[in-house]
């Protein structure tokens, strides 16, 4: 049983020697002559700016999340729309009705985060 | 899958699209209502008595919903997720009923609209967790009542223990849903199939890799542990349990348990099962789950009854009760077998009466006198005798005491335990029911024998919140004492599609 994944562990043994022995080995014989250009932040080669924990406003993310629900919106809207004529001549009426569903159900949202006041940016 | 199946399972999943609307309405109340944000309650509580007109139907039912080309389905209709789903609309109709009094839910009312959907959501996903067997869906629902229940543990935004309640479970939970979610992954490539139907017969055929089988068989009962609050597993309970709202926090310790338990009941019977022998369920021998669940249910009563000893904070010291109740009701799973499983669902009935009824008196108390720290509970047992008096039988039913319905739950697990000659198990349980006797006596010796310091402090116990109350008393006295009805049904309620 275990024995069939021997080559999974050489792959993990592997992966750890090499990712030890290049930092250690650059260490030990690559040159060393720092100078305050070569241990500043590499930032693009521009001066860095600022902390890396910058703080984000949470408008953003709510924005994101926003922009998420519509992107899924689309995503199960447009085969539905594609596929239309096929599905309607297989199942009927009822294929146009589940898709009613599902949009009011997602503008009901949409109509939630306007009211609670989501997309106010201040 | 075929669009048509979908259309024609759809009376399978009445009482989940009956929650689903339920959900939407309470959105859209919640927008249209700006004054008297109190109808939510109201719409809330209809809602859930909706649903469980539909559960009833269930209890004859027994068919696969959503089929894929085989004759497998998504979902299955038993009588065995009707019981517990049943007990879940009950536990929600009296967090419901708590919500009307509970001051951390009034003072922030104007989230009252996104309590109740989300509630339901939660209430949603538990449905779907009772009744998947297709390991997708049970992923998918898992998250669903996860993600409601970490809002809900920092709902109120108003206390620190609040948030940090919050995001404590939401760590927890990411990690122990992250390694359940490797286990299906090992289990689907062992077996190419998400449907624990079909798991089910690949597994048979002798040429399994049972070492793999077995990481991923305890992979995702590492999730499902989680979800009870089972012992390696338990760490987010107490802290969770204690910031979270009350009302939240008894319907994790309940609904939450319930629909984790079903789930652990259709992985092992459904996924690893071989025959049935005289109510003895044969398990493959791929994974040892007897030994395991044995461990595992020793583990967990003892390290809850144990660390319960030392809380003084009530909440926290009922959370590490809860998971020393999840340790007996392992015990009886680890019987595997049907009496186990009845022994299983009489103590969940029981186990809803008693543990919600506790965590209510701890509410109507701690709304008076903001605080759940035992020693500023002493004398209250004088203040209000009935309060008083209903907690002594709650914490007496907790503990398993004659005459009330704790001792009948605790006489099936282990009259189960002894049929099946595993009698140190049955030891084991007895000599934890006499810990668990000390630290529920405790707090009856800060209520009634202590005196309290300072100005008596008046407890007035409203009308409707003693109604609530006395229909959280009378089961647990009158089960105890008149219990055959409660049998009688468990026993019919524990068919599980196809074995």
């Amino acid at each position: 049983m275990i024995e069939q994944y021997i080559p999974v562990f050489i792959v993990i043994i592997v992966a750890v020697i090499f990712a030890v022995a290049t930092v250690v080995m650059s260490k030990l014989m690559g040159p060393q002559r720092p100078n305050s250009e070569k241990e500043s932040t590499y930032e693009s080669g521009l001066k860095p700016i600022g902390t890396t924990n910058e703080r984000v406003s949470i408008k953003y993310y709510l924005v994101a999340m926003l922009f998420i629900v519509f992107d899924l919106e689309v995503i199960f809207v447009y085969p539905w729309a594609v596929q239309f004529k096929k599905l309607y001549s297989q199942i009927g009426i009822s294929i146009f009705f589940s898709m009613l569903v599902f949009l009011v159900v997602l503008e009901l949202g949409f109509l939630y985060v306007y009211k609670k006041g989501g997309f106010k940016w201040d | 899958m075929e669009l048509k199946y979908l259309f024609n399972s759809l009376p399978y999943i009445k009482p989940e699209l009956i929650l689903a609307a339920s959900l939407v309405i309470i959105v859209v109340a919640d927008l249209i209502i700006t004054k008297k944000k109190e109808l939510l309650h109201y719409i809330a509580l209809a809602g859930i008595i909706a649903a469980g007109y539909f559960v009833l139907e269930q209890f004859s039912m027994n068919a696969f919903a959503f089929s894929s080309s085989g004759n497998k389905g998504m979902l299955t209709v038993d009588s065995m997720g009707a019981f517990f789903k049943g007990l879940v609309l009950t536990a929600s109709f009296f967090v419901f009923l708590f919500s009307f009094s509970s001051n951390e839910i009034n003072e922030s009312r104007s989230k009252l609209g996104e309590y109740y959907a989300l509630l339901f959501g939660m209430i949603l996903g538990m449905f779907f967790m009772i009744s998947a067997s297709d390991l997708i869906l049970v992923y998918v629902s898992m998250e669903l009542v996860s993600l409601s229940s970490y809002v809900l543990a920092g709902i109120t935004k108003q206390s620190l223990r609040n948030s940090e309640a919050s995001l404590k479970y939401l760590i927890y939970g990411a990690v122990s849903s992250g390694i359940m979610l490797f286990g299906i992954s090992l289990i689907f490539g062992i077996t190419g199939s998400t449907n624990l139907y079909e798991i089910n017969y690949i597994l048979r055929s002798p040429e399994t890799n049972r070492v793999i089988l077995l990481l991923a068989g305890l992979l995702v009962f590492t999730g499902i542990g989680y979800k009870i609050s089972a012992a390696p597993f338990h760490f987010w309970t107490p802290d969770v349990y204690e910031g979270a709202p009350i009302t939240i926090t008894a319907f994790l310790s309940v609904a939450s348990k319930s629909a984790g338990f079903v789930l652990l009941i259709r992985f092992i019977k459904v996924a690893f099962i071989q025959n049935s022998l005289n109510g003895y369920w044969q398990l493959l021998p791929a994974v040892d789950w007897k030994t395991i669940l044995l461990v595992l249910s020793i583990l967990t009563m003892t390290l809850g009854n144990f660390a319960a000893l030392w809380q003084d904070n009530l909440k926290r010291m009922l959370a590490y009760s809860s998971i020393a109740h999840a340790g007996y009701m392992l015990a009886a799973m680890a019987v595997l077998s049907n009496q186990g499983l009845i022994a299983i669902l009489i103590y969940f009935a029981i186990y809803l009466f008693m543990n919600l009824g506790a965590f209510f008196v701890v509410m109507l108390i701690s709304n008076k006198i903001g605080s759940e720290e035992i020693d500023n509970f002493d004398g209250l047992g004088y203040a209000s005798p009935f309060l008083g008096v209903s907690f002594a039988i709650f914490l007496v039913s907790l503990t398993g005491l004659p005459p009330t319905a704790g001792f009948i739950g605790k006489l099936y697990i282990f009259i189960a335990l002894v049929d099946a000659k595993m009698f140190l198990l049955s030891v084991i349980m007895v000599l934890n029911s006499v810990v668990s006797l000390y630290y529920y006596m405790r707090v009856l010796k800060h209520l009634f024998l202590r005196k309290a310091e300072g100005a008596p402090i008046e407890l007035k116990v409203s009308f409707p919140n003693a109604v609530v109350l006395l229909m959280l008393v009378i089961p647990v006295l009158v089960l105890g004492l008149y219990f055959t009805p409660l049998v009688e049904f468990a026993k019919n309620s524990i068919s599980v599609l196809g074995f």
